[in-house]
C-alpha cells in the first residue's frame, strides 16, 4: 500500500474505489480523443492511481506527466456516473506530484511566476495597465473607486495584448449602460486558479484574498470577470466568499445580458452575420452558464446564431486549460483543431466566445 | 493493466486463476491490419482478446492467459446508411452514442441499444448479447443484426448474415470471397446452414468464434418518444402493473427499480426513494403515444400505484444511462444476474433480498418483449477490506444457481458463467457452437477460457498451497492410515526400531511426490473444475466468518 498524503488530505482516498470504470469520462475526454490510449484518460489514470494505493504501481515521472495532460475541462466531472468531482481529484493529483518534486518545468515556471510576479507570464504589476491605451478617457477616475460592480480581467485578458480589446469592450459596454464600476488596475493580481493547475492548493486563498481585501474595501457588491476560471476557483477556494455570500460573482455575458433586460444597452441595425459560439467548458459545466450569451446574440439584430455539435454542458475544450498550453503545446494545439473543426461543419463566418485562452 | 479488467472489482483470489494483464495492447485501425495481427497471433501460438470499451462485468473482455488484447475502439467509422432498407452499417468499434447522435440526426434511431450506451461498443455488446433499451418492445439485439463481417480464429475474414455495404469501397471482396467459401465448406462439413444463415455463431458468443469487425444493425424511425414512471409500494403491484401495462400498450421500453435500489439514489431522496419503480418509454406517433399514455395511468391507478409527473419520468428517462449511480455505495460491486420469467420477479426479489439478507443489494431490471425480464442484482461492497471481499466473491455465482431454481438462466456467459454455457445457448446450439470452435480455433487461442471454459493458469500462491495441501494429506495419511486400516503387519513394523530409522524419510518422500501429485493436478484444472471447488469453500467460510 502506498499513501497519497493529498489524496487522503482532500478526502479523495475513496474516489479510486467508487469508480465504476463505465468509460464515459473517458470517451468525452479531449486528451483521449487525441492519444487513444486508456492510459491518457481519466478512467485509465484514477486506476492507475487505484493500483498505486494498492502498491501494484509506482507514482513515477511518467505518471506524473499524464497527470498533467489534462485540460482540467470538467468534462470528465460532468459525465461521471458515480458523481466523482474528476476535476478536483486531477487537482489533488497535481498537488501529489508536486510534493514527489515531479512537476513539469512550464508548471514549475508558472508558480514562480504567480509568486514573484502576480501573474502567469512572468510580466508584472505595471503591465496590467496597458490594455487601457485608447480607453484612457473611459477608465480615468475608476481605478480602485469606490462602486457597486468591479470589472476583474484576469491575467490573460489584461496581459495578453491579442486580448486586450475584450477588456476595451467591456469598459465600453459599461460606459454607455452608464454602470458605475470600479477596476483593481495594477493592483490585481493574479486570482489564483493556476496555483490549483501547478499543484499548489495552500496558497489559492492567499491569492484571492489579495484581490478581495481591496474588493471588500471599495464596498463592491458585483464582481464581474472576464474568465469564467476565476469565478469557479474564488467560489471554491476563498475562505470569505464561502462564508459572505453576499457578492455577486457573474461572467461578461451573465452581466451584459441583465444590462439588456434592464433596458441599460441597445442595439442597432447591422449588416448580416452568421455566428456560432463556443461555450468556454468552466462556464458551461460549472456555472452553467450557457443561455445568457445565446440571449444577448438574440437581441443583436443582423446577427443569426448557429448551434456547433457539441455545445452547452457538452461543449469540447479549445485545448488550453489547465496548463496544457504550456506543458504540452502541440496537444493542446491538436486539442484546438478539432474544435475548430467543430467550428467549420457550421455556416458560420464568426465564432463568439467568453473563453480568454 | 488498465485495458486488462472490466466493471468487476475481482478478488485478488481471481488473478489465481486467471492471468492479471495482457502482454501487449494492441489497436488496429482496418480490418486488414487486424488480420495481420491474427496471423501474428497464430503463428506465435498467442491468445488473443477482443475488447470493446470494457463495460461489461463478465470476464468476457479480461485476460485469461495474457497475450494480445484487440482494443477494436480505433475502428469505429459509420460506413453504409439507407433509409430504405431501414438499416446501417458500422465498424464495430463505434460507440452507441455516436450512432445514436448520428442516426437521430437523420430521424432514425435503433430498436435496441444497451444502457451503456455513452461508452460501450456495438462489437461488444453485439458479441455479448442481452437486452437494451427497446428491448420491451424489440427483443434482444441479437435480433437487430442483419449481418456482420469477422476475422476467424485463423485469420480468414468472412460475412454472414446480410452486410449491407456499398460496393463500389469494398476493398475486401476477394478475400471475403475466399473466407465465405471455405467458411460454407466448414459449415455444412459440420451439419450447419449457410454463412447466411449462421450469423448467430459469432453474436452473442463473447468474441471465442472471432473478431466481429463489421455490423449491418436495422434502425428505425424516431418517432415521438414519451418518457413514463409509476411508482409502486409493493413489487406484486407493481408486477401487476408491467404486465397489464406490456400487453395492452406495446412500450419501447420499461425498467423496474427494487425498493433497495431507489433508496440507494440520491436524486430521488426526497421523491420515491424506497419505493419500487417501473419506468420506460412509448417511441410511437403521437396519437397513439396519447391513447397509450391514458391506458398506462388507468393501470396505474388500478394496480394502487401512482403515475408521475412529466419532470420525474425524464428524470428516470436520462437515468437509464446510469444504473451504476449506486457504487457509491459501495465503493465496490459485485454484479450478479440473472434472465427470469417476468411472472416470478416477486418471488425472486423476495428470495434474493433473503439469499442476501446480510449484504447491501441494490436490484433493478429491463422487461423482454418474450416475457422475461433482466434481474440486476448489484451486491456492494468494499474490496479494501481483502478478506471479507474475497470470501463474500461466491454471491455473485449463488445468484445464477438462484436463477436455474426459478427456471431462469445466468444473464450472461462471459468467462465466469461457463459453467452454464449449455443451459445458456440451449443444447444443440452448443454443441454447435462448439464443435465450430474446435473447427476455427484450432490452437486455442481466440478469447481461450471464456464460454467453452478451459485450463487456468493456477498462481504462485495457489501452487505452494496446493503442494502443502498435498504434502500434508500424504504425511498424515502415511501416519494415520495403517493404523485406521488394521494392517496388523504395517503396525508391527511401525513399532519396531527399524521403522525410526527410515519410515519419517519414506514418509517424507511421499509427503513429496503427493504435493508434486496435486500441484500437477492444479496445472491441468480447467476454469469450472476451479470454480466448482472454489465456491463452495467460499461460501463455508463466509457462514464460518459469520458466526
Ligand atoms: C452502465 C452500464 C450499463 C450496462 N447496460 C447494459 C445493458 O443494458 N444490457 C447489457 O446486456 N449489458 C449492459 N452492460 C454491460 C456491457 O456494457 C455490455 O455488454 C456492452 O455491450 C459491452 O460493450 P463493450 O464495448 O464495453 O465490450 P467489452 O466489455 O469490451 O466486451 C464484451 C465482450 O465482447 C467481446 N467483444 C468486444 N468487441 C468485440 C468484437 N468486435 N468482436 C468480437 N468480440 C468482441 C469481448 O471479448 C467480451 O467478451 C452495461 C454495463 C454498464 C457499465
Ligand atoms: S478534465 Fe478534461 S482533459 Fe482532464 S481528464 Fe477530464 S475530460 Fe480529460
Ligand atoms: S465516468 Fe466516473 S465512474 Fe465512469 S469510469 Fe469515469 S470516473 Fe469512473
Amino acid at each position: 500500500m502506498t499513501k497519497l498524503d493529498f489524496v487522503e488530505k482532500y478526502g479523495q482516498e475513496n474516489e479510486p474505489y467508487v469508480c465504476a470504470s463505465c468509460g464515459n469520462c473517458t470517451l468525452v475526454c479531449p486528451v483521449y480523443s487525441e492519444l487513444k490510449w486508456e492510459s491518457y484518460g481519466p478512467r485509465g489514470k484514477l486506476h492507475v492511481v487505484k493500483s498505486i494505493i494498492e502498491g501494484e504501481s509506482e507514482f513515477g515521472k511518467d505518471f506524473a506527466h499524464k497527470i498533467f495532460l489534462c485540460n482540467l475541462c470538467e468534462h470528465c466531472t460532468s459525465v461521471c456516473t458515480t458523481g466523482i468531482s474528476l476535476d478536483r481529484f486531477w487537482e489533488v493529483a497535481r498537488a501529489e506530484v508536486r510534493e514527489r518534486d515531479l512537476l513539469p518545468a512550464p508548471a514549475r515556471f508558472v508558480l514562480k511566476s504567480v509568486k514573484e510576479r502576480g501573474d502567469i507570464m512572468w510580466m508584472g504589476s505595471a503591465d496590467r495597465l496597458l490594455w487601457m491605451e485608447g480607453v484612457e478617457e473611459l477608465v480615468k477616475g475608476r481605478i480602485l473607486k469606490k462602486a457597486k460592480v468591479a470589472y476583474f480581467l484576469g491575467c490573460n485578458v489584461s496581459l495578453k495584448s491579442q486580448l486586450h480589446d475584450v477588456a476595451q469592450s467591456m469598459v465600453k459596454i459599461m460606459d454607455y449602460a452608464s454602470v458605475d464600476f470600479t477596476l483593481l488596475g495594477e493592483k490585481e493580481v493574479c486570482c489564483g486558479a493556476p496555483l490549483s493547475w501547478a499543484g499548489n492548493l495552500k496558497d489559492i486563498n492567499e491569492m484571492a484574498e489579495k484581490n478581495l481585501a481591496m474588493i471588500r474595501e471599495l464596498g463592491i457588491e458585483t464582481i464581474v470577470f472576464s474568465c469564467p476560471s476565476c469565478i469557479q476557483t474564488w467560489s471554491e477556494y476563498s475562505k470569505f466568499l464561502k462564508e459572505d455570500k453576499s457578492i455577486e460573482l457573474l461572467t461578461a455575458s451573465q452581466f451584459i445580458n441583465r444590462l439588456i433586460r434592464e433596458k441599460r444597452l441597445h442595439f442597432e441595425e447591422q449588416p448580416m452575420i452568421t455566428t456560432t459560439f463556443h461555450d468556454p467548458c468552466i462556464s458551461a459545466r460549472v456555472l452553467k452558464a450557457t443561455e445568457e450569451p445565446r440571449e444577448i446574440m438574440d437581441e443583436i439584430p443582423g446577427v443569426y446564431h448557429v448551434e456547433m455539435d457539441p455545445s452547452r454542458q457538452n461543449t469540447r475544450c479549445c485545448g488550453s486549460h489547465g496548463l496544457l498550453d504550456v506543458v504540452d503545446p502541440v496537444l493542446s494545439s491538436k486539442i484546438a483543431e478539432r474544435r475548430l473543426r467543430d467550428v467549420t461543419v457550421t455556416p458560420a463566418t464568426r465564432i463568439v466566445t467568453e473563453c480568454p485562452r | 493493466m488498465i485495458y486488462s479488467k472490466d466493471v468487476t472489482s475481482l478478488p485478488d483470489l481471481a488473478h489465481q486463476i486467471v492471468s492479471p494483464r495482457f502482454d501487449v495492447i494492441t489497436q488496429p485501425v482496418d480490418v486488414l491490419s487486424l488480420q495481420n495481427l491474427v496471423m501474428y497471433a497464430i503463428e506465435n501460438g498467442i491468445p488473443i482478446v477482443p475488447r470493446g470499451n470494457g463495460t461489461s462485468g463478465w470476464g468476457g473482455a479480461i485476460p485469461t492467459r495474457g497475450g494480445l488484447c484487440i482494443s477494436l475502439s480505433g475502428m469505429s467509422e459509420i460506413l453504409y446508411f439507407n433509409e430504405f432498407e431501414s438499416a446501417v452499417t458500422v465498424e464495430t468499434g463505434i460507440t452507441w452514442r455516436d450512432l445514436l447522435a448520428f442516426l437521430g440526426r437523420l430521424g432514425f434511431t435503433l430498436p435496441v441499444y444497451p444502457s451503456s450506451a455513452t461508452a460501450a461498443t456495438v462489437g461488444g455488446f453485439v458479441a455479448s448479447g442481452g437486452l437494451g433499451i427497446g428491448s420491451t418492445r424489440n427483443g434482444n439485439i441479437l435480433k437487430q443484426v442483419l449481418g456482420i463481417e469477422a476475422i476467424l480464429p485463423n485469420g480468414k475474414i468472412v460475412r454472414l448474415g446480410k452486410l449491407l455495404l456499398d460496393p463500389k469501397n469494398d476493398v475486401l471482396k476477394e478475400r471475403v470471397d475466399e473466407g465465405n467459401s471455405w467458411l460454407s465448406e466448414e459449415l455444412s462439413d459440420a451439419g450447419l446452414g449457410s454463412p447466411e444463415q449462421e450469423t448467430k455463431l459469432f453474436t452473442g458468443t463473447y468474441g471465442t468464434l472471432g473478431i466481429i469487425t463489421k455490423v449491418t444493425l436495422k434502425t428505425i424511425p424516431n418517432l415521438q418518444l414519451i418518457p413514463f414512471t409509476c411508482s409502486f409500494d409493493s413489487i406484486a403491484d407493481l408486477a401487476r402493473a408491467a404486465d397489464r401495462i406490456l400487453s395492452d400498450v406495446k412500450p419501447y421500453f420499461i425498467r423496474f427499480l427494487a425498493d433497495n435500489y431507489t433508496s440507494k439514489l440520491r436524486a430521488v431522496n426526497e421523491y420515491e426513494s424506497g419505493k419500487y419503480i417501473l419506468t420506460g418509454a412509448l417511441l410511437d406517433t403521437i396519437y397513439q403515444n396519447e391513447d397509450n399514455i391514458e391506458i398506462i395511468k388507468t393501470v396505474t391507478d388500478e394496480e394502487k400505484g401512482q403515475i408521475l409527473d412529466d419532470k420525474r419520468a425524464w428524470f428516470y428517462w436520462s437515468e437509464r444511462l446510469y444504473p451504476l449511480r449506486i457504487k457509491r455505495h459501495g465503493p465496490s460491486i459485485v454484479p450478479a444476474e440473472m434472465l427470469a420469467p417476468m411472472r416470478m420477479l416477486p418471488e425472486i426479489l423476495e428470495k434474493t433480498k433473503a439469499e442476501l439478507r446480510n449484504s447491501n443489494v441494490a436490484i433493478e431490471g429491463t422487461l423482454s418483449n418474450d416475457g422475461t425480464t433482466s434481474f440486476m442484482v448489484w451486491i456492494l461492497d468494499d474490496e479494501r477490506k481483502k478478506v471479507s471481499f474475497t470470501i463474500g466473491w461466491y454471491r455473485s455465482f449463488q445468484i445464477a444457481s438462484l436463477a436455474e431454481r426459478f427456471g431462469g438462466l445466468p444473464y450472461a456467459v462471459g468467462l465466469w458463467n461457463g459453467r452454464h454455457a449449455r443451459k445458456f445457448y440451449g443444447s444443440d446450439v452448443y454443441n454447435n457452437l462448439k464443435v465450430m470452435k474446435k473447427k476455427l480455433d484450432l490452437n486455442d487461442i481466440m478469447n481461450p477460457v471464456k464460454v467453452f471454459g478451459g485450463r487456468v493458469t493456477i498462481g504462485r500462491e495457489s501452487m505452494l498451497l496446493g503442494f502443502l495441501l498435498g504434502f500434508i494429506v500424504t504425511m498424515i495419511g502415511g501416519w494415520v492410515l495403517p493404523g485406521l486400516l488394521n494392517l496388523g503387519w504395517l503396525n508391527q513394523f511401525l513399532s519396531s526400531s527399524l521403522f525410526q530409522f527410515i519410515y519419517f524419510p519414506i514418509l517424507g518422500l511421499a509427503g513429496l511426490v503427493g504435493g508434486l501429485v496435486v500441484v500437477l493436478i492444479t496445472r491441468f484444472m480447467r476454469l469450472n473444475q476451479a470454480l466448482a471447488i472454489g465456491i463452495p469453500v467460499l461460501r463455508i467460510l463466509s457462514k464460518l466468518l459469520r458466526r
